[in-house]
């Protein structure tokens, strides 16, 4: 049981750090809080189903999900969120609201509000001992979330358009300064942020083997409570977060059992983490 | 009686517009927890007067003060964690509270709790004498806030929000009034949760979940922060976009998210806050009116 | 200054009393531009019957309001191709109160005092439709709900009614098939956290200790939790006989699913909402085999009234019917059969009617009765899941188990 739960609490953890990664892309460069990140979750999740349905490969409808939300979040930015950056942070807080609510029922329309199917054949099969269980779909998940992750942290670590991203991350005034393209930087933060977003809601569509208009409820919020914790705009300490919450839930779900919600426990655990440290658990230099 | 009970609706989500407003508008503090205050006063009420038969005026009472005290909790809070990190803990005090609500047995948990109809001095009080006594509240609500902006908490408050600082330097305690501006805001939500759980009849947790938070906020930010006018013009304009687009009913909610997001980026500072286009309009005609410069 | 604020406040007076003058004083002009494509006068200019409704059209319970809606439709259009009820057709005034009891009281008072309707169907969930009862009930207008569970409902008084089992019944009759029919004497429950889940666990504990079961543990989850692994490998240490599931469909399936990805073999019993048949099956496709649920809806049932609504509906809609789409069909026929057996349709009339219902065919089975409270009396039918389609398994008529409570 402990070793089913170890591989439980991984793969939720890695869905939580897919899935805010998006936002704290988003907030790292641009210090908002985006919760229409989560609408990208659940639109990520109808084109990957509908691109899959035409192409029948997996691949194609992950890249194509992600240069497509990724399009549709450098939209949001140029029309929307680039004229409310000398706002009060509240403004593109409400905004990022209207724009979350807008696309959930948008996708209700376009789709109606029954949950749909994401049946994907994948080229592997799952892992059957006798004390543990992992379904195909989670090494799926697993796997394209570390790919991703890696690839990020090599964008951002090892090439020049990711130093520009770090240096207007920690300073965007200074950066502009120093001649980083600053319209370049945000951009491509948006195509991963929503990229990663969308992808995020593919997968779990494909997990669970249900997609919804409503399915980027729960990602709205908690995921805000996973880059907290993780330090705000800091990828790496978003990781680490992620996989702890998916930890934290799992065995007190496991072995004690709910005595709150589940959102609740991440939630009292953020607000006694913040009394503490209130910069987050792994609060990077420019937080 | 539909307008009555539409106008009640409002009425009660301006109050809170108005309670939103004292923190994130005057001292500046985001607070995104709102409805869980609105809930504590609601819930307060609830046991009061549908567990022990207390009266409409020391259920109100109590109601706000529960929700003050526990407001100065939050707001303490508020001293060691500050903006985005802020806003996110008001947050999570929601879902905590909400959650708490939907567990505890003493809280109807599930269940959700009832309340009597109310009563004053032995006569049922309908809709009508309801809505008057949110009229009532908003108007007292109102001359409070006033009052507050004129004397030297308001000052001290709007200065807090403009530059922390800058406020310290002068000699003013910005923790002290960061906290108040706390147990006010949160003091009238819970005179707020109190009316509606007498109007409701019965609450459930999930009435005063984070997105009920979102959309008093929002009513604040739409109408505009730091006004008086603002939040309740707010108020009405969200309060009233559900009811008035029920003939297009399949596109209520994106018409909703529509509205938020062209006010945010045509008028970011709300329809009657500094700068926009009704309170150019109004300085123009009436030039001499302007509450500043008293 | 003063004067400023002054001038605020009448403005904010003024506005609100403009506002609920309006909505007074412009009732006929109300009705007809409330907007519903339903309410179009009939083209004779005659007479019709007003039937008001309301459901969670937009909003996280979307599915069922959109399932309600449909059968809502389907009942006006069946009523009214078979010549309307007393010579008059039904007219449909349907509002959407997105999951929300604030609107659901707004729309109790529109649909009583600018609609004027004889009669409502409530098409949504506990909270709101308890929150509403009271509205109904003082205007003297007859409510149906048609699947809410909250047990306060139909004590809002005499003119509200409920057409699907009160919570603990069906928990009672889930015990009894857990107990009796699938032999289970250890059983875990896996139970959403809400009126829904308590108040038939609260049955079900009930009945498995008097029928000398055991329940081993109680777990609950949030409506809309999708992640159960952590739950069900605590349960599946438990080694239960059976896990008594008190889900909807989007969170039953995955219970499902998730149990077989983990290897797990109990027997499962779910109760009604998990035949939201759309969502349960889109998920599964035929991955879902011996699943046993307690429900009002059999599939089975040779009934003509049953057949009829089952094919109609998957003509119509393209899907077949669930479980709140016949509860919702079933409530505007009983209103119909009142208004026939009282031979008036006024809201009086209407709730007289409700009385005298007796062994009424309806879809979801043959109606007893109403009892004093207004809780309806009929049979829980109990189905079973094999290839994919949902079949016969057992119906439950023992008096000590389907007897709603009443009014002493």
């Amino acid at each position: 049981m402990f070793l089913q739960q170890l591989v439980n609490s991984i793969v939720i953890g890695s869905v939580y750090a897919l899935t805010a990664m998006g936002a704290t892309l988003v907030y790292g460069i641009l210090r908002v809080l985006d919760i229409a990140n989560a609408g990208a979750y659940a639109v990520g999740a109808y084109i990957g189903m509908a691109i899959y349905a035409l192409t029948g490969n997996l691949f194609v409808s992950l890249i194509a999900t992600l240069i497509i939300s990724g399009a549709i979040g450098i939209c949001l930015e140029k029309f929307i969120y680039l004229r409310l950056l000398d706002k009060p942070s509240i403004v593109p807080l409400i905004t990022s609201i209207g724009v979350f609510i807008f696309i959930e029922d948008l996708l209700r329309l376009l789709n109606g509000p029954y949950a749909k199917r994401f049946p994907a054949k994948l080229p592997f099969s799952g892992i059957q001992l006798s004390s543990v269980s992992i379904p195909a779909t989670w090494i799926l998940v697993m796997v394209v979330t570390a790919v991703l992750l890696f690839i990020l942290w090599y964008i951002l670590y090892h090439t020049r358009i990711g130093l520009a991203w770090r240096a207007t991350a920690q300073d965007m005034e200074t950066a502009k300064a120093m001649g980083v393209n600053i319209n370049l930087v945000v951009a491509l933060n948006f195509l991963l942020g929503y990229g990663f977003a969308a992808v995020a809601g593919s997968l779990i569509g494909i997990m669970y083997n249900s997609i919804s208009p409503t399915m980027g409820d729960t990602p709205a919020y908690k995921m805000l409570a996973i880059i907290v914790l993780g330090g705000l705009g800091n990828p790496v300490g978003t990781v680490l977060a992620a996989l702890i919450i998916g930890l934290v839930e799992t065995f007190l779900g496991g072995y004690i059992g709910f005595f709150l919600p589940r959102d609740a426990i991440a939630f009292v655990a953020l607000i006694i983490m913040l009394l503490i440290r209130p910069k987050g658990l792994f609060a990077s230099n420019n937080a | 009686m539909y307008g009555i009970v539409v106008a009640i609706n409002v009425g009660i989500f301006a109050i809170l517009a108005l309670s939103v407003n004292i923190i994130t508008g005057y001292a500046g503090q985001p607070n995104l927890g709102q409805a869980s205050f609105f809930g504590i006063g609601a819930y307060t009420t609830a046991i009061l007067a549908g567990k022990y038969g207390v009266g409409f005026l020391p259920s109100l009472i109590i109601s706000g003060f529960i929700a003050g005290i526990v407001g100065l909790l939050l707001g303490l809070a508020s001293l060691r964690v500050r903006d985005d990190f802020l806003a996110i803990t008001t947050i999570g005090f929601n879902f905590v509270v909400v959650a708490i609500f939907q567990y505890v047995p003493f809280f109807g948990a599930s269940m959700g709790l009832s309340i009597p109809p109310l009563k004053l001095f032995g006569y049922p009080v309908g809709y009508v004498g309801l809505f008057i006594i949110i009229l009532l509240l908003m108007l007292l609500v109102i001359l409070f806030t006033k009052r507050m902006e004129r004397s030297w908490i308001g000052i001290a408050l709007v200065s807090i929000r403009n530059n922390e600082e800058a406020a310290e330097s002068l000699g003013i305690d910005t923790r002290k009034f960061k906290v108040i501006s706390f147990g006010i805001g949160t003091l009238i939500a819970g005179f707020a949760g109190s009316v509606y759980a007498y109007y409701m009849g019965f609450i459930m947790s999930y009435n005063f979940q984070f997105m009920t938070s979102i959309t008093i906020l929002s009513m604040a930010v739409v109408g505009g922060l730091g006004t008086i006018a603002g939040p309740i013009i707010g108020a009405i304009v969200l309060g009233l976009a559900p009811e008035i687009f029920r003939f297009v009913s399949d596109y209520r909610l994106l018409i909703y998210g529509a509205i938020l997001i062209l006010m945010m980026s045509f008028q970011p500072q709300g329809l009657v806050g500094d700068g926009s286009i009704f309170a150019n309009i109004v300085r123009k005609l009436r030039p001499k009116t302007s509450g500043v410069d008293q | 200054m003063e004067k400023r604020l002054f001038s605020v406040i009448s403005l904010l007076l003024i506005a609100l009393m403009v506002m609920s003058g309006c909505s007074g004083n412009q009732q006929p002009q109300q009705t007809q531009s409330s907007g519903q494509q339903e309410q179009q006068p009939s083209p004779s200019g005659e007479e019709t019957i007003k039937i008001g409704f309301f459901a969670p059209v937009t909003g996280p319970a979307a599915a069922d309001g959109e399932s309600a809606l449909n059968s809502a439709k389907l009942a006006v259009e069946t009523i009214n191709n078979a010549g309307g009820i007393l010579g008059k057709k039904i007219e449909l005034v349907d509002y959407d109160d997105n999951f929300k009891a604030e609107q659901a009281v707004s729309i109790a008072q529109k649909l009583t005092t600018s609609d004027k309707v004889v009669a409502v169907v409530s098409g949504s969930y506990s909270n709101p439709t308890r929150a509403a009862a009271p509205v109904y009930q003082q205007a003297k207008i007859p409510m149906v709900s048609a699947y809410a569970e909250h047990p306060d409902i139909t004590k809002a008084g005499d003119y509200i009614f409920r057409q699907s089992f009160v919570g603990p019944i069906q928990g009672r009759a889930g015990a009894e098939v857990a107990v009796k029919k699938l032999g289970a004497k250890k059983i875990a429950v896996l139970q959403v956290d809400n009126d829904f889940g308590a108040s038939l666990v609260e049955g079900f504990k009930e009945r498995v200790a008097k029928l000398g079961g055991e329940v081993i543990s109680v777990d609950t989850f949030q409506l809309g939790e999708k992640e159960f692994t952590p739950l069900l490998t605590k349960i599946k240490n438990e080694n239960p006989d059976l896990i008594y599931m008190v889900a909807y469909a989007v969170e039953g399936s995955q219970i499902v699913r998730q149990m077989k990805q983990l290897n797990m073999t109990v027997q499962l019993l779910g109760t009604e909402g998990i035949d939201a048949t759309k969502e349960f099956f889109g998920v599964l496709g035929k991955d879902v085999e011996g699943l046993v649920f307690t429900t009002n809806l059999n599939r089975d049932d040779t009934r003509k009234v049953t057949q009829d609504y089952i094919k109609n509906y998957t003509e119509k809609y393209g899907f077949a019917p669930d479980m709140v789409g016949a509860s919702v069909y079933d409530s505007f026929m009983v209103l119909a059969e009142a208004i026939k057996l009282s031979g008036q349709a006024t809201p009086d009339a209407i709730k007289d009617g409700m009385y005298k219902i007796h062994d009424f065919d309806a879809v979801t089975g043959v109606i007893t009765s109403y009892n004093k409270l207004g809780e309806v009396i009929k049979p829980v039918q109990v189905q079973t899941v094999k290839n994919g389609e949902i079949h016969f398994f057992d119906e439950i008529t023992d008096m000590e188990i389907i007897a709603p409570p009443d009014i002493q």
